[in-house]
């Protein structure tokens, strides 16, 4: 479906949308500034990646997943797929390092829709940097916990 | 588009089995999505459930009440006759009146219903079950689909003889639908305002819609207690169901007969309905909706002329090329050699000079005779001054000490 359509449709109302303080901001996970514009919202997209982060368990070492839109003619789940499938996203966890998602991102956008890539891996970066504090908490908190 | 997209009809038991493969989609998803349309229609046909209400016609209006006139220094608002309470010269009958009748009150012949033509309202069913098969649509209007394993969703007729809740619950958690139904669950809010007291006690989202076909199905009995699901005939599809609120996308759930007796609901491109008696879909306006992919195409390339760049005449800002390096490269590109070479000959003349050590010998020696030089000059300074003095007590008989008074 043709995302000026869609657009058309989801721009005054969506269930992502959040009004306030005279900013139109969007919860969507694959809008990765969080401002809900034309080509920021991904979930109207064919081609998106959100980077969204998760709740994780203690110790994980990346609470980051990302949420790649699947651009299927007819959407079906691929059921056999190692990665958790839904009809329109893949989601893969960011495990150790950020740089296969950084490619992931790269390969996904290309030459095109750079302002979209830079602010997805604007987002994995701030989110990497996030959890790094996190995990250093925690192996502090665990060290004094064995003292 | 050539290619009819295809959709899979799965397994009741088992949401990993498919039971036919390739089933074409019924042409009514291929209608042009109108939200304008959608929107119309749902605003009037809403009004159609609305059940007459009035203000007692007598309200307010239950007083012999009449105005006192002129010369009485009140206004000439009618008042309420008699005495011996409060009540009596007290205003009544004007909307503006404390118990006074409203103004305009509410008849029961107001007009509660709408007719909407019968076309505007098909072409609305038929896009609003358009926007139930695609995905974007039905993410913008809430539901909770990230594990259905396909949309539109067309499950076996099976789910048709189901009687237990409990067959429909694990029906539901084996296809992802659970999550919306969770999602209805845990939304339930107590509603605001009076209805309350009038029987609406809760506000409940809408979860999956089930559509069946067959008129003996028994599921309604097994879904209706699951909380957000509804269960509806595909014969008697409702606009207010299927896009509500005026929003487009909900989440259907299709037996496989209800989802092939849709061709012979709304009909084809190439052939009209047979039940929707010579009702034909709607024609999009443009038949590829896609901008972006229009503007990039080949041929539209082509005929393009050239982009243009934004030509800069000149800075905004006037930079002095006698200060500034770069203004002056600008106007004179030979300027930066010549500072290169004036460079390299102050380095040329320079080569030759060692640099001066300052050691400390030096240094001292430096310091010893410049004390010299201040300490000579300050008994020199000195002296004159001494001097000074003898002359005037020699020659101007002046006290010693004394202060000169010229």
């Amino acid at each position: 479906m043709s995302q000026q359509v869609l657009w058309e449709v989801v721009k005054g109302n969506n269930a992502f949308l959040v009004k306030r303080n005279g900013l139109t901001l969007s919860t969507d996970p694959f809008n990765n500034t969080g401002v809900q514009t034309y080509s920021s919202t991904g979930f109207i997209s064919k081609n998106a990646v959100g980077v969204v982060s998760t709740s994780g368990k203690v110790n994980q070492i990346n609470n980051i997943n990302l949420v790649t839109k699947k651009s299927t003619k007819f959407q079906q789940a691929d059921r056999k797929a190692k990665n958790t499938q839904s009809v329109y996203a893949s989601t893969l966890a960011v495990k150790h390092g950020v740089h296969t998602a950084s490619r992931v991102i790269r390969k996904r956008f290309g030459t095109s829709r750079v302002g979209l890539q830079r602010a997805a891996l604007r987002k994995l970066v701030k989110l990497n940097r996030a959890n790094a504090v996190r995990r250093r908490n925690e192996l502090a908190a665990a060290k004094a916990q064995k003292k | 588009m050539t290619s009819v997209p295809l959709v899979s009809v799965f397994s009741a038991d088992d949401s990993s089995k498919v039971t036919a493969k390739h089933i074409p989609l019924p042409a009514v998803f291929q209608t042009p999505i109108r939200p304008d349309i959608v929107s119309f229609v749902h605003t009037n046909i809403a009004k159609n459930r609305r059940q007459a209400h009035a203000v007692n016609p007598q309200a307010g209006m239950q007083h012999s009440a009449e105005s006192w006139g002129t010369g009485r220094a009140v206004a000439r608002i009618p008042r309420v006759s008699g005495s011996g309470t409060h009540r009596s010269g007290q205003a009544a009958f004007g909307n503006q009146c404390r118990k006074g009748r409203m103004s305009l009150p509410i008849k029961v012949w107001r007009r509660w219903h709408r007719r909407v033509n019968i076309k505007q309202k098909r072409h609305a069913a038929a896009t609003a079950v358009a926007a139930t098969g695609i995905v974007p649509l039905v993410l913008a209007r809430g539901h909770r689909i990230s594990q259905v394993p396909q949309i539109p969703l067309v499950v076996e007729d099976k789910i048709e003889s189901y009687e237990k809740t409990t067959d429909a619950l694990n029906f539901l958690k084996r296809f992802g639908a659970f999550e919306d139904v969770q999602k209805v669950v845990s939304t339930k809010v107590v509603r605001a305002g009076i209805s309350k007291q009038r029987g609406k006690k809760y506000r409940v989202r809408k979860g999956p819609l089930v559509v069946y076909f067959n008129e003996n199905a028994k599921l309604l009995k097994a879904f209706r207690n699951v909380p957000g699901v509804e269960v509806v005939n595909v014969t008697r599809l409702n606009l207010l169901q299927l896009a509500p609120g005026g929003q487009l996308g909900r989440f259907v759930i299709w037996t496989q007969s209800a989802f092939a007796h849709l061709d012979k609901l709304f009909g084809t491109y190439r052939y009209t309905s047979i039940i929707k008696d010579g009702y034909q879909l709607l024609r999009p306006l443009i038949t590829n909706p896609d901008l972006a992919r229009i503007i990039n195409s080949n041929q539209v390339q082509e005929k393009v002329q050239p982009a243009k760049t934004t030509k800069v005449l000149h800075e905004v800002q006037k930079k002095n090329p006698l200060k500034n390096s770069k203004a002056m490269d600008r106007l004179n590109p030979y300027a930066k050699k010549q500072r290169a070479a004036a460079v390299a000959a102050i380095k040329a003349n320079t080569k030759g000079t060692k640099k001066i050590k300052k050691n400390k010998a030096l240094k001292k020696a430096s310091r010893a005779a410049y004390n010299k030089v201040a300490a000579s000059l300050n008994d020199a300074t000195k002296a004159a001054v001494q001097e000074e003095q003898d002359i005037k007590v020699k020659y101007f008989s002046v006290q010693k000490g004394a202060a000169q008074t010229e």
